[in-house]
């Protein structure tokens, strides 16, 4: 007996048939599942060049072997090759639903191919259903979620969707996982649109066993005790992530105005404090979670009267708030709100939206793309206008609704110079030119622009790494912290963790509550190397699709163009800087001065002779 | 007596109560085998947990033929004898709260408090669940 359930689901929607596998032993002990098993299976299953569009691309929803179980905190993730990138993409997942598939008695879903017409699956325990969507297609998420329990005579199933933005392929829309939760990042939307997939439909009465039950709740008692006594954790129990705003704000770190600024005026009005007062009613927690960064609540006064708003999370309230210029709460919370609605994600509609309105105020847009309307920061109608246009795709949207990086190249001239991306995907809500550590991590994030793979920003801004104090704008030692920490997080990845448990939960706890769940002996050293082992599968990916060193880059308004004001004026990472970044960084990871792993640093990983994920005949 | 009230405004739709519940009650975690139930609505707006409340006039220990439910003249907490119970399933019906299911034994099933340390309210980090006292309940 163990944690594992011990089954994959393989569906091809193509045939419309289904197929369980079990995972060789081998794999499942090297990969352990979330991330791990995500970056095996894309690895071995789909052919280099393949378009994320094609039928041929793999959708998997990941848990891991802790979720569903008493372990704090436990998610999933969605993997695929990005349509926003063309990179390995993993996305993350709060909620209900992962939890579900492992009731279900599955360890994850792969779903290939594409159905005929517009469809649904249904899994109910081990029967799995592919339903036609009939009037579902078109529906936003809400009312998607609302149509499915309805046919289903039940609330209690769980649902991931997708709204329209996915149906129609904008490269940045994402699956919801019912409320406010959603595989949100790098183009999971589109390629579940792509497959004609509208929904996944969950109920599962298998229960989740752990090997060791009693050192299990040990091991728990003591997550649970650990987080109940970090201060950072309870900062999340109060304020959620929007008191991050304050904290960017004063670090000069808030993207503003298309992350022309590090500091914007209005940051009073998106923050926690503004929140509580204009949106939060109570807290709201993903399953198994005893932090509840959520807050949900309704618009009491203004033209937003009302809506019901979940937290507006700092990535959202920043992304669409301060880099476009809106310091009003209320009217953030109703834009990132039409993102979730339409299965748009709200960061990268953000970097677009402030893309755009700068090319507008720039003269290379003009009226005449915008049927009439002046785009202007600080304006909702202007964001509201850009949301509808790129989810229905019609006219200029047609163009956003691929993203910056080649919306930027069709509409040429200076365009590409602000247009905020990492290997195509919009920046996070970090802006890093005064902290070159975090700017060596999204240039070097297997997913593109991606703040959670490694977050440095928390030693860079006064910490201390081994004991010594870390230099905020130094470059030396900057390689090893990021190195380090996408490894460790690479790791808890495949558990499947949430970023901010781990903030409370130590390593010694993870390993502990992984060894009971598993009933095999792990230490730390072996949770490390399984995460560089991640990274580094990952890795190979993505250099087989093409990717080099040339891509492990930041945006020129990153390099070339340094912060305008406030203590860190000037700071910039010049391209200079991040050569100096990058050696260190490959060399700390065993990596040729390409960025490819050696074959030492794959021998010592067992990559270079490690079974291959066998394509499943159905 | 004692009982376990739950809060909608407190609870955080979580279900560590849930996990800890199923784990006790059947060896394993999943929400749904669990002894309580926790309803979200409107968004996630309110998360409604509803408890075996050992009620003061019982519908499972009326409606059950075999007399197998009876309450803990010292505790006040209505416990199933699973040596008695067939399995009918007459107290599932009736309870409106949904608070008895039949387990893989075919036996009836409900809340019996943990014998008077519930894991659910140990769980509870929101502190939406809650052991409060019932005065003057009437011991049937």
């Amino acid at each position: 007996m163990s944690a594992y359930m011990g089954k994959l689901l393989y569906i091809d929607l193509t045939s419309g048939t289904s197929k369980e596998i079990s995972p060789n032993p081998v794999l499942v002990k090297n990969y352990v599942g979330g991330k791990g098993f995500g970056a095996k299976i894309l690895y071995d299953l789909l052919p280099a060049g393949t378009n994320p569009l094609s039928p041929r691309n793999l959708l998997m929803f990941m848990p891991g072997p802790l979720t569903g179980t008493l372990a704090p905190a436990m998610r999933g993730c969605v993997v695929t090759k990005s349509p926003l990138t063309g990179t390995f993409a993993d996305s993350y997942f709060g909620g209900h639903f992962a939890q579900e598939i492992r009731y279900c008695g599955y360890d994850g879903l792969i779903i290939s191919g594409s159905a005929k017409q517009p469809s649904y699956i249904v899994i109910d325990d081990g029967k799995v259903e592919v339903r036609p969507a009939g009037n579902i297609w078109g529906l936003n998420t809400f009312n998607t979620v609302e149509a499915l329990r309805r046919e289903m005579g039940d609330d209690s199933v769980k649902i991931a969707c997708i709204g329209p933005a996915g149906e129609k392929l904008v490269s940045f829309a994402l699956i919801n996982c019912e409320y406010n939760r959603h595989a949100g990042r790098a183009g999971t939307g589109a390629v579940m649109g792509s497959k004609n997939l509208k929904a996944l439909v969950l109920r599962g009465t298998n229960t989740v066993k752990p090997a060791d039950p009693k050192k299990f709740i040990s091991a728990v008692d003591l997550a649970y005790r650990e987080l109940a006594e970090e201060e950072t954790i309870a900062g999340f129990t109060t304020d959620g992530t929007p008191a991050s705003i304050d904290f960017a704000n004063d670090e000069q770190l808030l993207p503003t105005l298309n992350y022309a600024n590090g500091a914007f005026e209005g940051a009073a009005g998106l923050n926690a404090v503004a929140q509580r007062r204009e949106l939060w009613f109570r807290n709201t927690a993903c399953a198994g979670c005893p932090i509840a960064c959520g807050k949900v609540g309704i618009i009491s006064r203004g033209r937003h009267r009302g809506l019901i708003s979940d937290v507006v999370e700092y990535e959202t309230a920043a992304m669409m708030g301060s880099n476009l210029g809106l310091s009003d709460i209320r009217e953030v919370a109703y834009l990132v709100k039409k993102c979730d609605a339409l299965g748009l994600d709200g960061m990268s509609a953000g970097g677009v939206a402030g893309f755009t309105i700068e090319a507008f105020e720039k003269g290379l847009i003009s009226t005449e793309d915008t049927g009439g309307l002046e785009l202007k920061f600080g304006d909702t109608a202007s964001v509201d206008f850009l949301l509808e246009e790129i989810a229905a795709r019609r006219g200029l949207g047609d163009l956003l609704a691929r993203g910056v990086k080649k919306a930027a190249a069709a509409l040429g001239g200076k365009t590409a110079d602000f247009a905020v991306h990492v290997k195509g995907l919009e920046s996070p809500a970090w802006g890093p030119r005064s902290v070159p550590g975090m700017g060596l991590a999204l240039a070097t994030a297997d997913r593109g622009g991606c703040h959670q793979r490694a977050f440095p920003i928390l030693y860079e801004c006064g910490g201390e790494w081994n004991g010594e104090p870390v230099d905020r704008l130094g470059l030396k030692g900057k390689g090893e912290i990021v190195a380090s920490l996408q490894n460790y997080l690479a790791a808890l990845d495949t558990f499947v963790k949430c970023d901010f448990a781990t903030y409370g939960i130590s390593k010694k706890t993870y390993t502990a509550m992984l060894e009971a769940a598993l009933g095999e002996a792990w230490d730390e050293n072996e949770l490390l190397l399984l995460g560089e082992r991640v990274w580094n599968q990952i890795r190979l990916f993505n250099l087989r699709e093409g990717f080099t060193r040339a891509d492990d880059t930041l945006p020129k308004r990153f390099t070339e163009e340094p912060l305008p004001e406030g203590p860190y004026a000037g700071a910039k990472i010049t391209t200079e800087d991040l050569d100096q970044l990058l050696d260190e960084f490959y060399q700390v990871r065993g990596w040729d001065s390409e960025g490819r792993p050696t074959g030492q640093k794959l021998e010592e990983l067992g990559l270079n002779n490690m079974p291959l994920f066998e394509q499943p005949g159905l | 007596m004692l009982y376990i009230r739950g809060e909608f405004d407190l609870c955080t739709g979580c279900g560590a109560c849930l996990l800890a519940c199923a784990n006790r009650a059947v060896g394993g975690y999943n929400p749904r085998a669990a002894r309580l139930k926790v309803y979200s609505e409107n968004e996630n707006l309110v998360n409604r947990p509803v408890l075996c409340t050992q009620c003061e006039n019982p519908f499972c220990l009326n409606s059950c033929p075999f007399k197998a439910i009876t309450r803990n003249p010292e505790t006040g907490v209505v416990l199933i004898d699973k040596d008695t119970c067939t399995g009918c399933g007459i107290c599932v019906e009736a309870c409106p709260d949904k608070m008895i299911q039949l387990t893989s034994d075919n036996k009836a099933d409900k809340c019996d408090m943990c014998g008077g340390d519930p894991l659910c309210v140990k769980y509870c980090v929101p502190r939406a669940l809650q052991l409060v006292e019932k005065k003057g309940a009437a011991v049937k």
